[in-house]
């Protein structure tokens, strides 16, 4: 059997990234590794998007003293999208982490089975509460 | 052990995408508006770097708001810490290899940013990429000194100062040519540092930005400890 | 040109929120000037809005469809443009836990919301909807960690996961888009039903409804709302519900009518929505506290706007914006309302007694809410209902039948809370707390709104029926962009 080009094992390689990233997401219990999981499926969503510019035996988009037609070479935009796409997802992904980071200062866990559980029951709780807020949570909410 | 309904969702989400990459038209791009960008790029912006025209001349809001992003994410960050007391520094006591490894690439890094920030119009590269080089060479002597803390006064003042000259030149171009972000002065020689106008100027912005916001937010994650005083 | 000037209704915001983080150290007029720059901001809009009745192009940077993006500004956009600065200075947190310069990058992040839902409102291209939805979701998580309680980081990064989830589809679905047709304008994709009518095309409008749809509050992305808005402060919670979701709904909105108007896509929209109304309205049955209330019953009213939607018709539009602002305006003031009235429903015994006012208010938009004549809510059901029983169609039947259950259920948990309120015979359990004036003031100019509304009803359909004629009227928008259009096709 043939192989199949490198081209068509990139769209291969994007469908597989994301279809790890989206299992991870559904099947992990450990904070940073959902984080992860999303990280492994943005990168296969960029590299799909990248290579919808793609043309068979067309140059880089840039200008050089060689390359000075336009015809042949690859569509610009959505490089620029990816660009924009791989920032967006880094800042993100830092967010996320700040707050994995608050999270576990707070509950002294990572098992999001069990934040979820410890997370219902403080719902549960401020829905028999019959004291007030206290003055700092009333300012607090404002 | 691996859950049964998660698996059958992921199977069947990889029978979908494989059949929908299947049938679509790879390696023939139908560019109705690519092949507009690559016969009139250089006319509208020149710059030798088409992607860079499109990221900063075509869809410069785009950039803007992806520069917003960034911000918005490093301010939540901030944020999220400020109210907690953390302890300085990481490493007590820093390792000889790491400190001299360090001084030594430190200039590399900073040269090697600033080159392909300045060049972003004429070679792969750009802002964000080399304002990730910049962060880098900011944030390394953290990791090597225990003392060496970011002052994040002066990147918080880089930041903003980065953020409102991209908007400030955008106004600009509204103000004098009409349209919010077009292109302005001089496109200059074709292919030399000094052309495609205000492009350098703008990518000069996001890259020094870029690099202040990404230091000053692994600052901030890396810092230690945590006692987490609130309800 | 006059017409480029309004791109300065999200380069100021922005340009103030980079500044913040820096003026807010040193300069005491912080907490005014963010405010100020808000009222100058309602000042454009209302003057845009009379200067513009036809709907106009913005080409940015100067640069053509479909090279460069465009900004398609019609009626209902001018209103979004009004409507976001009014919101949002009603929703402003005077208040805060913050300090220094933390408080400048929370009113930061507040303008940046700001920027974020003005872009939405007027983008007409593909991937510049996305980057502004992601600058919206990466505010919102900002907003929703303010409040540094440790279930807000909780249920905020719950929300961050379902949110780039979504956010991971959108993209896919773009790029496939992209392969079809190489293009991004909304307008031009119009214009291009035969490369969009092939099985790839129509997943990538699934996978792009699932994304937007997160913010939308869509069956089944919605996970997260309850959460959010238990966890966060009240205030981010009503911003949440009342203003950021319809900008979602107004993103969906574009990309159905322009891009893919097809009858399967129709019912897809109705499935969703009929899913969202019967589990948002049914757990607000089941729910203890008051926010879980408002959470579900925002889940249901959502999932009413995408039945009205699901209507290929003029009826069907003007259906669901009616339902859209509607809520945008109901709801806010009712998370504003139960601000102060924590704890279980059954707790709150006779408070009517201590706070006259509120209960009377709470009774007012309780009232809009389930859709009793003469308020707005009626009319914008009476209008849904008659749209559903236009289209045929068996599901459009069942909807009918659904619509009208579900109000019965909503009504029954309205008066369930309302009865509570006001029983007179039982000892109030608890002390009341007082509101802030400016809570006050922005209830009380909430319910001015609503009345306004009503008294006013006759004007606001003939507005809506332009609104919803203009939007449905794809040809003319294509004609719009072609004409602009640069040296291409």
């Amino acid at each position: 059997m043939a192989l199949p080009d490198a081209a068509s094992m990139m769209l291969a390689a994007a469908v597989g990234l994301v279809v790890i990233g989206f299992a991870g997401l559904m099947m992990s219990r450990h904070l940073y590794r959902l984080l992860l999981s999303l990280v492994i499926a943005e990168a296969g969503a960029n590299l799909l998007l990248v290579m919808a510019g793609y043309r068979a035996d067309a140059i880089a988009p840039i200008f050089t003293a060689d390359a000075s037609m336009p015809i042949g070479m690859v569509d610009p935009i959505p490089q620029a999208m990816v660009l924009t796409a791989i920032v967006i997802g880094v800042g993100v992904q830092a967010l996320a982490l700040a707050m994995i980071i608050r999270i576990r200062n707070h509950y002294g866990t990572l098992d999001m089975m069990e934040l979820k559980a410890r997370m219902q029951d403080e719902f549960a709780q401020l829905g028999q509460s019959a004291t007030l807020p206290s003055k700092q949570e009333q300012t607090d909410a404002q | 052990m691996l859950q049964f309904f998660p698996l059958l969702f992921s199977a069947g989400l990889l029978f979908l995408l494989t059949i929908v990459t299947g049938l679509l038209p790879f390696a023939q791009a139908p560019m109705l508006a690519g092949q507009g960008v690559l016969y009139d790029g250089i006319a509208s912006t020149g710059a030798a770097n088409l992607v860079t025209a499109v990221v900063l001349g075509y869809r410069g809001i785009d950039t803007l708001m992806e520069l917003t992003i960034l911000f918005a994410a490093a301010a939540a960050g901030s944020l999220a810490f400020s109210r907690v007391r953390r302890s300085a520094g990481l490493i007590a006591e820093p390792p000889y290899i790491l400190d001299k490894a360090i001084g030594f690439l430190l200039p590399l890094l900073l040269v090697t940013g600033f080159y392909v920030i300045l060049h972003g119009h004429l070679t792969p590269g750009g802002g964000f990429q080399g304002g990730v080089l910049l962060a880098s060479a900011i944030f390394l002597p953290v990791l090597s000194r225990s003392s060496a803390q970011l002052n994040h006064e002066v990147i918080s003042l880089i930041e903003g100062l980065a953020g409102v000259t991209f908007i400030v030149i955008g106004l600009l171009a509204l103000y004098q040519q009409g349209a919010f972000l077009q292109p302005l002065f001089d496109h200059g020689v074709f292919g030399s540092l000094l052309s495609a106008g205000s492009l350098p100027v703008l990518y000069l912005a996001v890259g020094l930005k870029v690099g202040a916001e990404l230091a000053g937010l692994l600052s901030t994650l890396a810092a230690e400890g945590g006692e987490d005083g609130t309800a | 040109m006059l017409n480029d000037q309004v791109v300065v209704l999200i380069a100021v915001p922005l340009l103030l929120a980079f500044f913040l983080p820096v003026m807010a150290r040193r300069c005491k007029l912080t907490n005014v000037i963010a405010p100020a720059v808000l009222i100058a901001m309602i000042a454009v809009a209302v003057s845009f809005l009379f200067a513009f009745e036809k709907p106009f192009i913005v080409e940015l940077g100067g640069f053509a469809a479909p090279l460069g993006i465009i900004f398609y500004i019609d009626q209902l956009s001018l209103w979004m443009l009004l409507l976001i600065p009014v919101m949002t200075l009603l929703l402003w947190p005077w208040q805060s836990l913050y300090q220094g310069s933390d408080r400048g990058r929370e009113l930061a992040l507040y303008m940046i919301m700001v920027a974020a839902c003005s872009g939405l409102a007027m983008s007409g291209d593909l991937f510049n909807l996305y980057v502004f939805y992601e600058l919206l979701a990466v505010a919102s998580f900002g907003l929703v960690i303010s409040s540094d309680k440790g279930m807000a980081y909780l249920a905020g990064y719950r929300y961050l996961l379902i949110s780039a989830m979504g956010s991971v589809m959108a993209l896919l679905g773009i790029a496939i888009i992209y392969f079809l047709t190489g293009t991004l304008t909304l307008a031009h994709l119009a214009s291009l039903p035969d490369q969009l009518s092939n099985p790839p095309a129509a997943m990538a409008f699934v996978l792009i409804l699932l994304g937007f749809g997160v913010k939308a509050e869509m069956f089944p992305v919605n996970a997260w709302v309850p959460e959010v808005y238990q966890a966060t402060k009240t205030r981010v919670a009503a911003l949440l519900a009342g203003l950021v979701s319809k900008l979602a709904v107004i993103i969906i909105l574009k990309v159905v009518t322009l891009v893919m108007p097809a009858a399967q896509m129709y019912s897809l929209l109705l499935m969703l929505g009929l899913a969202g109304l019967i589990i948002g309205e049914l757990s607000a049955l089941r729910a203890n506290t008051l926010i879980q209330t408002l959470s579900w019953s925002s889940i249901g009213q959502l999932g009413l706007v995408f039945i009205a939607f699901s209507v290929d018709s003029q009826v069907g539009l003007m259906a669901g914006i009616a339902l859209m602002l509607h809520h945008l305006l109901v709801k806010p003031a009712l998370f504003l309302i139960v601000e102060n009235w924590s704890g279980s429903i059954s707790g709150l015994t006779g408070f009517a007694k201590k706070s006259p006012l509120a209960s009377i208010l709470f009774v007012l938009f309780a009232l809009s809410l389930l859709g009793v004549p003469p308020f707005p809510g009626f009319w914008a059901k009476y209008l849904l209902l008659n749209g559903l029983l236009e289209a045929d169609g068996g599901l459009y039947q069942f909807a009918v039948f659904a619509v009208l259950a579900m109000t019965v259920v909503e009504a029954i948990y309205l008066f369930r809370i309302i009865t509570t309120l006001y029983d007179m015979d039982a000892a109030v359990s608890k002390p009341v707390v007082a509101t802030a004036w400016t809570n006050r003031l922005s209830i009380l100019i909430l319910a001015t709104g609503l009345l306004a509304a009503v008294w006013q009803i006759s004007p606001l359909a003939d507005a809506l029926a332009g609104v919803a004629a203009q939007m449905q009227d794809t040809s003319a928008i294509i004609q719009l962009v072609a004409g602009k259009q640069g040296a291409l096709q």
